[in-house]
């Protein structure tokens, strides 16, 4: 314990990504939701209850906005003023965006939530002491913090339901933040598999429990680093660049024929989630 | 699935005798999750039990009749998550949310657990043996005629057990009813298509022009149909497939419309007809069918009286007559009414008239075993069993997987009628508002514990038989598997034909196996066919394929508009959330709070009126507002919705129950119980879309408890959720 | 105007302060009581809130923060004026300083130790609020030193030690009067043992003045960072409204501005329990007041550079936090922040205002509800008007339990504060005497010049 191994052990404490001389290698998990085939549905919200033993609060507490779902799916309507939405609503889900530079991690001040080698924003409930300031700091509001010890509050696992919970994910108490983790159980068993045979994981090895609940597969998932990985090929040939703060194809603005774009991309925290622009038939 | 290091057959031997040893025995204290008294040691563990590893299991989601493969996972023998069977051709390894949440309704802490025996307002605990030694007693004496027994839809080798039982009882009186059904779009399609429920092949569709047809959400087998819709979205067939919806309701498929019509309540075959009559009059042959029906649709009289415009219908015609082939789909908005046939009809017909019969509304599988299919639900079931039951006639009902006191609508008072029967038998997962009026209510088992056989309405991939599986031992010693407990009552009637049978699920082994080579296991000994249908919980059947034939659409005539009624302006239309569907699965806390997806309302019921309407009325939202029919008055919170037709409001089923558990009761209010009876003229069905409302305020606000925030769904002029159109667009370069 | 008379004997200075240890008026009590019934709600509403969860703050999301964060940031501003009355105007030599800059020192040490309660009671997990520093743990866990939050852990833990030890050596030969004074009892222990051997002696003196002066030039930097630091916390996060490069100053501006209104609340009850009429005389209490009016329009300055900034800057988010700070659901608190702010000061440019009581009583208490309020705007709309339109809420309310510990807090202080006093002398005898006799050399001066002159 000294200066010495503080200041060594600090300058390891934060992987900046993406930076040139520490490459995502051999993972960079991301992911692309495409809001044409999102139908709004909803099952991917509940496959993440299911999955992540996240509580269900409750309407009153609901009510006090104190709802915990990881991934909601956000509703919107046009703004023109139409007196009918005659071409549909806008569904969009949102969780966390699993930032490059992810705005909550360089505020926590007890570094409860970080940045992991394979491009996760990761969160440790232990670590957490409750201050929200990474709520606070997080343009998209994802973060979503435990006001009440759910586990012993009424009705949220009454006794039998608590043999559904997860074993592979913590059931928090009360005091701490969570959110969207990009279901990293799912991800550090293969990755675990994978290394412990000598390879790394294989496009389609994992899904998380959002995309894999989809009913109309609107979710990507995978390696971007993979060329062989549904993502990667689809950021290319959207021509999304993960580090960048604005894609060269939006320079001229509104030029562009491919669909992709990041949300508040201009806040620079390179989020690792790329959407697909919902699309209308001009024809009709 | 399985993992291979583990040794399957007996797991299997373990889960056959599960069930008949706790039927023996009634202790059932084999399993590790009955942990608190005793602590299990995993050095003994059963063999299926590995610590820490996984097994995935398949069988088939009970939570709505699509009949979805399923796929779960199970830890330490605790069922934790479902997924869907990627193998499934229905699925695809999908699923919704309502399915997600079957785990909940294992794990519902507000299960029956053991038979109850009405004791004036209470249920006094009692063995089956009584239960089943009661039921013998009610029986004896009453001839089949006095027996009814009401379920919801069944199929499989339960079917052909309950078919049984009524027939040893002499009964004829099986009513089979559904809440929510397509009963009259399926009567339309049988006289249109030649089958009840051809296959829509949404994926092979340019144009998908669906009249209130929510397909993405709860109609028929909306998983399957979302796959479908994906592709349909991507362009398989090189042009990102275009879909219209008509509705005086925005659902959660008009919601994803690349155009949605408004239309006045009840007039969708008017704009259905007003099509065919413009495709005629742009070139397109009309058969004399067609043209005479569509005789005077013209477009100044469907814009009149549909309020689509003009400018709409022209775009949506040219569309339909360049971008072939097309699907219209008549969908329940359009059969909700006491015309709902013809809507149907005059829908079904713009398919004739598209071509569209054989390209995209197919023949479906047909089943081999006829005896096994559907027996489909309807609400005409119910009618005539209300009338039966208020006539007296039945001293004995039974009811199992239906809940008619909360679903039925008000103006049948079915309470009061079912209370004309002397002794009334639930069966029951949950004490529902029906289970709570009869004598004698049995705990079921849940989808997860129990054996079964099921065959989905809607064959999207050939003809199949779904299996059921345990995917882990029962939770409550004292629940039975619906099979098991008729299996034990006919055992009442007809002792030697099923004393082979020790439980149901060597009854449904042994029926499977004597068809074995029908079933595609010809080759095998029997216990691999048996291992190798478990593991895959889709028997895919070679059956033959179905034909469609179209009859005539003669003398198809849509009545005068009704006239307005001045006492009760306004329309009620009752939805069908995704969800909730008719109630049944209300306690389920994760469809409780997950929001709905249009208002994103949480817990509670709303009232949606279109933000003209309410401005006029000087409504905001939060406003109660007191919603009268003429059978009755419910209360609920206003949302200002711009989905919905100025004329309308619309109120979600499936809330408002005052009893079922701690999840579903006093949260919101039951649109079922202010229906009105009135009644499709053709098929008799009940017209859910026919009730006529009068709102007023009450006076009282609440804050509606929701997910969106405070500006509604408004991005404020940032780039949050983008847009574009298809010419801005090259959606055929994309991966 | 009467100003301390300076030929006061030293006598009666020792005898006038030592009183006030004594038997104060009934006023005292009635405080102090009334401290400690405000002081229990807060220890009530937090025990609850431990046993319960943070929810019943009803704080949720995006509302993370609430008047928590809002009222520590006032306590933290409170703690300015002491540093500054003490430490600057010691440097500066100002000498009406020196009856008053005890009570000052005082209220900067119990207004941080109030600030820290709120540190606490806002985190979610405040049975591990030591996480937070940088202990040496034997797992090499350390905080994330790029946190402004972490920084103002420290900064605030060295500030108020610092303060600590600013308060207690500036009270050292006082404390030995005291000990001299004083019957025998636990006091007289205490004093014995707190004055450390104080004896007059020249050594101890220069040894004394060294040290003394030493804490104040290092105190002041201190103060300014302390509250700058508490200003990064907003202005290095990048919501809109807060990520404001003037932040700093402004938080400084805000801080003093609320200390010195403080100290002229506070001046006029303990003139009054106390009977300090000779002391804390009206001639200290306009300077005081002059200096607060000065503060005042650096801060409605300061004010105006940020909603210029804001205004004319590209940053739309930040403009609509703004727009909606003055028009939307915080209007009334947010005009109301402009009113006590910046309207009502200019009252104190009145002369025959400066000295009256009653005015200048309801004037200071309004204008620390403005300061108060100052914190609370810049925490709360943020919040509720971020960059992402989904979640924006502002129909949430701070529960009962969030106003009684605020309620608590001023309890808390109080009771502090009012305990210090009846303790240790809150006016400086050795200064004061240090005052009458620069001032009678003065007077002699004068005497004496008028004599030649004649
Ligand atoms: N490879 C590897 N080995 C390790 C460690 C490691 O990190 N890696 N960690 C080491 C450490 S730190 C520890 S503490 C040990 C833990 O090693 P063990 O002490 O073996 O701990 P467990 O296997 O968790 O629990 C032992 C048994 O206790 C049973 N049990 C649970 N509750 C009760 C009860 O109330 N009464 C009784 N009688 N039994 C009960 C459980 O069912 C289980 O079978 O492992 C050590 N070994
Ligand atoms: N789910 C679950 N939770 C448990 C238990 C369980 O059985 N199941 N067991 C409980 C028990 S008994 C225990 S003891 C705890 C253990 O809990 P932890 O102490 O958290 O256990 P580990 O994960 O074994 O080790 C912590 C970290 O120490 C690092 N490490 C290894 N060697 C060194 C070293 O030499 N120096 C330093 N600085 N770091 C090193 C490892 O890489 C690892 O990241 O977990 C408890 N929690
Ligand atoms: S989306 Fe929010 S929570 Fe997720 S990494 Fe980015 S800033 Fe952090
Ligand atoms: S709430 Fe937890 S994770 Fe977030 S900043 Fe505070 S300590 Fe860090
Ligand atoms: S990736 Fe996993 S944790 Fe994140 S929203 Fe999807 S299911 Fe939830
Ligand atoms: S499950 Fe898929 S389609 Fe449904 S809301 Fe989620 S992303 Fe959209
Ligand atoms: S559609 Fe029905 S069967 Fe399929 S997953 Fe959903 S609830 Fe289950």
């Amino acid at each position: 314990m000294s200066v010495g191994t503080l200041l060594e052990n600090w300058s390891e404490f934060r992987h900046f990504h993406p930076v040139d001389d520490k490459p995502h290698d051999p993972y960079k998990w991301a992911m692309s939701i495409d809001l044409d085939t999102c139908t709004g549905c909803n099952a991917c919200s509940v496959a993440c209850y299911a999955e992540n033993n996240i509580p269900v609060v409750g309407k009153e507490k609901f009510q006090h906005g104190q709802q915990m779902h990881w991934m909601r799916i956000e509703r919107y309507w046009s703004e023109d003023d139409r007196e009918f939405p005659d071409q549909g609503a806008q569904f969009l889900p949102m969780m966390c965006q699993q930032c490059e530079a992810a705005p909550c991690e360089t505020v926590c001040p007890v570094g409860a939530t970080n940045h992991t080698a394979d491009g996760l924003n990761s969160q440790i409930y232990n670590r957490c002491i409750g201050s929200r300031y990474c709520s606070a700091n997080c343009p998209f509001k994802v973060r979503y913090f435990n006001w009440y010890d759910y586990p012993t509050v009424d009705n949220v696992w009454p006794a039998e339901m608590t043999r559904q919970l997860n074993p592979d994910v913590s059931v928090r108490g009360k005091g701490v933040m969570e959110k969207c983790t990009f279901c990293v159980q799912r991800l550090r068993a293969v990755e675990v598999t994978a290394k412990s045979e000598g390879r790394i994981v294989r496009e389609g090895e994992v899904q998380t429990a959002c995309q894999q609940a989809c009913p109309s597969s609107a979710i990507s998932f995978g390696n971007l680093v993979d060329p062989e990985s549904r993502v990667h090929k689809q950021w290319a040939a959207q021509q999304v660049v993960l580090e960048a703060d604005e894609q060269e194809k939006n320079k001229e603005h509104g030029t562009s024929e491919l669909r992709g774009y990041r949300i508040l991309e201009e806040l620079r925290p390179y989020p690792s989630v790329m959407y697909l622009e919902q699309v209308r038939e001009s024809a009709v | 699935m399985i993992d291979s290091s583990f040794d399957r057959r007996d797991f299997l031997k373990v889960m056959g005798w599960g069930g008949a040893a706790v039927a023996l025995s009634g202790c059932g204290n084999t399993s590790i999750e009955d942990g608190k008294e005793t602590v299990v040691s995993y050095v003994e563990a059963a063999d299926y039990v590995i610590p820490g590893v996984s097994v995935y299991y398949n069988s088939t989601c009970a939570q709505c009749d699509a009949g979805c493969n399923i796929n779960g996972r199970v830890r330490e023998g605790r069922v934790l998550k479902l997924e869907g069977n990627a193998a499934s051709g229905i699925n695809r390894g999908k699923m919704c949310g309502l399915g997600q949440a079957g785990v909940q309704h294992h794990y519902n802490p507000d299960r029956v657990r053991e038979p109850l025996l009405r004791n004036g307002d209470r249920g006094e605990a009692i063995a089956w043996d009584k239960a089943y030694a009661l039921i013998a007693e009610k029986l004896n004496g009453v001839s089949g005629d006095e027996v009814a027994f009401l379920s919801g839809g069944v199929s499989g080798h339960l079917k052909v057990l309950l078919g049984n039982y009524l027939e040893s009882l002499g009964s004829k009186n099986h009513f089979v009813y559904e809440a929510v059904s397509p009963a009259v779009v399926r009567a339309a399609n049988k006289k249109a298509y030649g089958n009840e429920m051809p296959r829509f092949s949404i994926n092979k569709a340019k144009v998908v022009l669906s009249f209130g047809a929510d397909f993405l959400g709860s109609w028929v087998s909306p998983v399957h149909f979302s796959q479908q819709y994906a592709q349909f979205r991507k362009g398989v067939n090189g042009q990102r497939g275009v879909l219209v919806q008509v509705e005086s309701k925005m659902t959660l498929t008009g919601a994803n419309a690349d155009r949605w019509l408004v239309v006045r309540p009840g007039t969708e075959g008017v704009l259905a007809l007003g099509i065919i009559n413009a495709l005629g009059a742009s070139g397109v042959a009309l058969s004399g069918d067609a043209a005479a029906a569509s005789q005077g649709y013209d477009k100044a009289r469907v814009t009149s009286e549909t309020g689509v415009s003009a400018e709409h219908l022209d775009k949506l015609v040219a569309l339909l007559k360049e971008r072939t082939p097309s699907l219209v789909l008549a969908g329940s908005a359009a059969e909700g009414y006491a015309h709902g046939s013809q809507n149907a009809a005059a829908i079904n017909l713009l398919n004739q008239v598209l071509g569209n019969v054989g390209k995209t509304i197919e023949a479906p599988a047909v089943l081999p075993f006829p005896q096994m299919a559907p027996a489909k639900g309807s609400s005409l079931a119910l009618k005539s069993l209300n009338e039966g039951l208020a006539a007296g006639k039945y001293k004995v009902l039974f009811t199992y997987g239906a809940n008619p006191v909360f679903t039925a609508p008000g103006s049948m008072k079915f309470k009061d009628s079912m209370g004309k029967a002397a002794f009334k038998v639930a069966f029951a997962h949950y004490l529902d508002e029906t289970a709570l009026q009869a004598d004698l209510v049995l705990p079921l088992d849940s989808a997860l514990e129990d054996w079964g056989t099921q065959v989905p309405e809607y064959l999207a991939d050939g003809a199949q038989i779904n299996i059921q599986q345990p995917l882990m031992e029962k939770l409550h010693p004292e629940t039975r598997g619906m099979g098991d407990v008729l299996l034990a009552l006919i055992k009442q009637r007809q002792a030697d034909a099923y004393k082979g049978f020790e439980d149901y699920y060597s009854y449904l082994r042994s029926a499977l196996l004597q068809n074995k080579g029908a079933l595609g296991g010809g080759g095998s000994d029997d216990d691999t066919f048996w291992d190798a249908t478990l593991t895959s919980g889709i028997i895919k059947l070679a059956g033959a394929a179905g034909t469609l034939s179209a009859s005539s659409a003669a003398g198809l005539k849509l009545p005068e508009a009704a006239a307005a009624d001045a006492q009760f302006p306004m329309h009620l239309i009752p939805s069908v959330t995704a969800n909730l569907r008719d109630g049944r699965h209300a306690n389920q806390p994760w469809l409780q709070e997950s929001p709905d997806p249009l208002t994103t309302i949480v817990w509670d019921s709303w009232v949606e009126i279109h933000p003209k309407k309410a401005a006029q009325m000087g409504i905001v939202e939060g406003d109660i507002v007191e919603v009268a029919s003429k059978t009755g008055t419910i209360k609920a919170q206003a949302y200002l919705f711009p989905g919905i037709h100025p004329d309308a409001v619309s109120i979600p089923l499936g809330r408002g129950h005052e009893a079922m558990g701690r999840y579903a009761k006093g949260f919101g209010v039951n649109p079922f119980q202010i229906l009105d009876a009135v009644y499709d003229q053709e098929t008799g069905e009940l017209a859910m879309h026919e009730t006529r409302v009068k709102i007023s305020k009450v006076g009282q606000r609440v804050i509606v408890v929701k997910d969106e925030g405070v500006i509604g769904g408004k991005q404020d002029g940032r780039r949050i959720a983008l847009s574009k159109t298809t010419d801005q667009v090259k959606l055929s370069e994309e991966i | 105007m009467k100003d301390i008379r300076e030929d006061i004997a030293w006598a009666k200075i020792n005898k006038d302060v030592l009183v006030s240890l004594e038997n104060p008026r009934k006023m005292y009590w009635v405080i102090v009581f009334s401290a400690l019934a405000l002081f229990s709600v807060g220890v009530g509403c937090e025990v609850y809130q431990y046993n319960v969860g943070m929810g019943v703050a009803n704080l949720n999301n995006p509302n993370v923060w609430g008047l928590y964060i809002a009222t520590f940031i006032f306590w933290i501003g409170m703690s300015h004026s002491g540093t500054l009355l003490s430490a600057i105007l010691h440097l500066m030599h100002a000498d009406w300083r020196k009856p008053i800059y005890r009570f000052a020192e005082a209220m900067t040490t119990f207004s941080l130790m109030t600030a820290g309660l709120f540190v606490m009671v806002h985190i979610g997990r405040l049975w591990q609020f030591y996480y937070a520093f940088p202990y040496p743990s034997e797992r090499w866990v350390w905080p994330n030193f790029q946190s402004p939050l972490l920084w103002d852990a420290m900064a605030i833990f060295t500030y108020l030690s610092s303060s600590v030890l600013f308060l207690y050596v500036g009270m050292i030969p006082d404390l030995a009067i005291c000990r001299d004074n004083l019957h025998e009892g636990w006091r007289k222990k205490l004093y014995t043992f707190l004055a450390l051997g104080w004896e007059g002696t020249d050594r101890q003196w220069r040894n004394f003045r060294i040290t003394y002066l030493t804490i104040a030039c290092f105190l002041i930097p201190l103060a300014v960072s302390v509250h700058s630091i508490v200003a990064s916390d907003f202005a290095m996060s990048q919501q809109p409204g807060w990520h404001v490069t003037s932040f700093p100053p402004y938080f400084v501006a805000g801080a003093l501005y609320s200390g010195c209104a403080a100290i002229i609340t506070l001046f006029i009850i303990l003139r009054y329990v106390f009977k300090f009429e000779d002391y804390m005389t009206k001639s200290i209490l306009k300077k005081t007041v002059r200096l607060t009016f000065a503060i005042a329009m650096v801060w409605t300055y300061l004010n105006a550079v940020e909603f210029a900034a804001v205004w004319y800057g590209h940053d739309v988010d930040a403009k609509q936090v703004l727009i909606q700070k003055a028009t939307g659901p915080f209007a009334p608190f947010w005009w109301g922040m402009i009113f006590c702010g910046s309207v009502l000061p200019l009252i104190l440019a009145f002369k025959r205002f400066q000295t009256n009581i009653p005015v200048l009583f309801a004037v200071s208490l309004l204008l620390n509800l403005g300061m108060w309020l100052e914190r609370w705007m810049i925490v709360a709309p943020t919040f509720s008007h971020g960059y992402y339109p989904w979640v924006w809420d502002n129909d949430q309310w701070p529960s009962l339990v969030q106003w009684g510990m605020v309620m608590g807090s001023f309890g808390w202080f109080t009771l502090l504060f009012m305990i210090f006093c009846k303790v240790f002398p809150s006016v400086s005898m050795y200064e004061v005497k240090e005052m009458v006799y620069h001032r009678s050399l003065h007077l002699k001066k004068d005497e004496t010049a008028e004599q030649g002159a004649h």
